[in-house]
């Protein structure tokens, strides 16, 4: 329902969302050097994956810890895409996010009819045997065959519009607007609603007459997309992928800071990509050890489920929202 | 050729059945799948190989990691598991990922990724069985599997703590009114499932390699038997934790398919889901 007073707010916010987003896209590429650029860069491309941890876990309670691993996916199809046919980096990276969406269906498919905690079990197996395919397989770099690989890779090349670390970062930033766009359109329309339902209570959704395994699975499928979708951008920038960068232990970890940066606002997708990346490039810079990182976020992760359920963008949305509020309502 | 390829998979899929086990333990009990299960292990592995280098006797490295393990265990289950108490399994699990990423974090700090053996003094003794030289660690694995596994099972059978135990498994809010006292029964099963843990990942340590984060993710197979056991049945835990060892080492042999024998866990905890559930529809009244 639009005409409610919390549905308008909401909408405002993410007016006031957007209209910031393209203010710091415009603004913020110039201000950064080299080394920052492609900490940033990262830090969007992962927030884009995050995106669809948050969905699962925000609208349908699901705890999905292969998202990294499907963004892995998205990699290799991107490459395998451009070194067969050579087509316009965006119809690869459609064409990635599709394939994410059907393997993240598939992973999900054992799950479907089970709880909560097998979906966690199942996707944590993929994750770790999608390390064990791609380490045994690698990324396609230009070879002959249907894998693809040759002794000397051919970096596929950046995106027309993102030659540049600067305009690839612009670039990104408006591919993460364009799929919070998505994501929002999913909640506010019939999958939306049904995902509502369901969350509230599979009973009720079921009595209701909603298709729920069919909602969960679409849900599954635009959480893919969304890991295909960063896949590719990972491919775009880099021009090729190692299979280094897609161990189980990654995907953990990013389903770890959705849920610390805030799995119910954009704002907290945003956040959950600056830890995931930033994060450990600040510490490093001010000399803490990277494996310290690991620790702290392992912390954060106990207490966000124990104490601040909605994270950390949870505590400032609600602190910007009391300082809002007239004095006498405090 | 066959026989060594077999009893190095028959110590492996003991390892992943205790593990199982360990698992299945606790999470019957308490309602906690220990994702940081491995982590627990690895935490005394790592530091029975430190003990190892400063020239401790062998002893004090097992106790210590046996120690370690099951302190860490504890302290879990004592002090932020009951803070979760009453929320979803899957909350629970995820939970566990969190301490797993602690002592990870931690662990990889202190012993930074480097080539290491940890070579207990059981690796010395051995004896020929099926035309190979079998070391005493894997016989000791296999054999401390199938004690461990019958103890833990006359001990839920038997004793009044294991009674306790099969009592919050099957009902926990019942359980708890009719007086069974939660919290001592919980902390039991925690400390039980840390000593599996140490115990295992000092194994472990010694049969693959003393790495931290290599030991930690050796929960996700050690999960997949415990998938195979259902999170209940500890007899099919060990029979799939067997049975995965044996097939991932044959695996071996087989040349197209050597490069993933490791991922033969995941085929077969993923195939029996499938399996299960195959005439199963989503009812109102299920249980994770």
């Amino acid at each position: 329902m639009r005409d409610s007073l919390a549905g308008r707010l909401g909408d405002r916010r993410l007016l006031a969302g957007f209209a910031l987003a393209i203010v710091a896209i415009a603004v913020v590429p110039p201000l950064l050097n080299s080394l920052w650029l492609r900490v940033m860069l990262s830090s969007v491309i992962f927030t884009i994956a995050a995106t669809g941890t948050a969905l699962l876990y925000a609208r349908l309670g699901l705890v999905s810890l292969a998202q990294v691993a499907l963004v892995g996916v998205g990699g290799w199809v991107t490459l395998r895409m451009w070194h067969a046919t050579g087509l316009p980096f965006e119809l690869n990276m459609l064409v990635a996010g599709a394939v994410s969406a059907l393997v993240g269906m598939l992973v999900g498919l054992p799950a479907l009819r089970m709880r909560g905690l097998y979906l966690a079990i199942i996707t944590l197996m993929a994750a770790a045997g999608f390390q064990i395919l791609v380490t045994g397989t690698q990324f396609p770099n230009g070879g002959s065959g249907w894998l693809g690989i040759a002794v000397n890779s051919i970096f596929m090349p950046r995106p027309r519009f993102g030659h540049s670390d600067e305009a690839m970062l612009r670039y990104a930033s408006v591919v993460a607007l364009l799929c919070f766009g998505l994501v929002a359109w999913a909640r506010h329309s019939r999958p939306g609603r049904a995902w509502a339902l369901i969350r509230k209570s599979e009973a009720c959704a079921m009595a209701a007459g909603v298709n729920v395994a069919l909602y969960k699975a679409w849900g599954f499928a635009i959480a893919g997309f969304l890991a295909g979708i960063a896949g590719a951008l990972l491919a775009g920038t880099i021009g090729v992928l190692d299979a280094t960068t897609f161990p189980a232990s990654e995907s953990i970890l990013l389903f770890a800071l959705t849920v610390v940066g805030g799995a119910y606002s954009a704002l907290g997708q945003v956040l959950t990509g600056l830890l995931f990346r930033a994060a450990p490039a600040l510490l490093n810079d001010w000399g803490v050890d990277g494996n310290l990182a690991y620790a702290l976020f392992g912390i954060g992760l106990l207490h966000a489920l124990i104490t601040a359920p909605q994270g950390i963008a949870g505590q400032i949305l609600d602190g910007l929202a009391r300082l809002r509020r007239p004095r006498s309502e405090r | 050729m066959y026989g060594v390829f077999f009893v190095t998979g028959l110590a492996m899929g003991a390892l992943y059945a205790l593990s199982g086990v360990g698992l299945v333990v606790l999470y019957r009990c308490t309602g906690v799948l220990n994702l940081a299960y491995g982590a627990l292990g690895a935490a005394g592995a790592m530091l029975a190989w430190q003990l190892e280098q400063w020239a401790y006797p062998e002893p004090v490295a097992w106790a210590a990691a046996l120690a370690v393990a099951t302190l860490l265990s504890f302290v879990y289950g004592r002090f932020l598991a009951p803070r979760l108490a009453f929320r979803e399994p899957v909350i629970k699990a995820v939970a566990t990922l969190g301490f797993a990423l602690v002592i990870l974090g931690i662990l990889n700090y202190f012993w930074v990724e480097a080539p290491r053996r940890l070579s207990l003094s059981t690796d010395d003794l051995g004896l020929r069985m099926l035309g190979v030289r079998i070391t005493g660690t894997r016989v000791l694995v296999v054999m401390a599997t199938l004690l461990m596994t019958l103890g833990i099972t006359l001990f839920l059978n038997r004793t009044r703590i294991g009674l306790l135990m099969r009592a919050l498994a099957s009902q926990r809010d019942l359980a708890s009114m009719l007086g069974v006292p939660v919290g001592r029964v919980e902390a039991t099963a925690w400390l039980i499932s840390g000593l599996l843990a140490g115990f295992t990942g000092l194994m472990f340590g010694d049969l693959v390699r003393p790495n931290p984060g290599a030991l930690t993710f050796l929960v996700i197979p050690a999960m997949a038997a415990a998938v195979v056991g259902r999170l209940q049945s500890l007899s099919l835990t060990l029979a799939g934790g067997l049975v995965i060892g044996v097939a991932e080492s044959m695996a071996t042999l087989v040349h197209p398919i050597a490069a993933y024998r490791s991922a033969t866990p995941f085929i077969v905890a993923t195939l029996l889901l499938l399996w299960l559930q195959r005439k199963r529809r989503l009812t109102f009244s299920g249980q994770d």
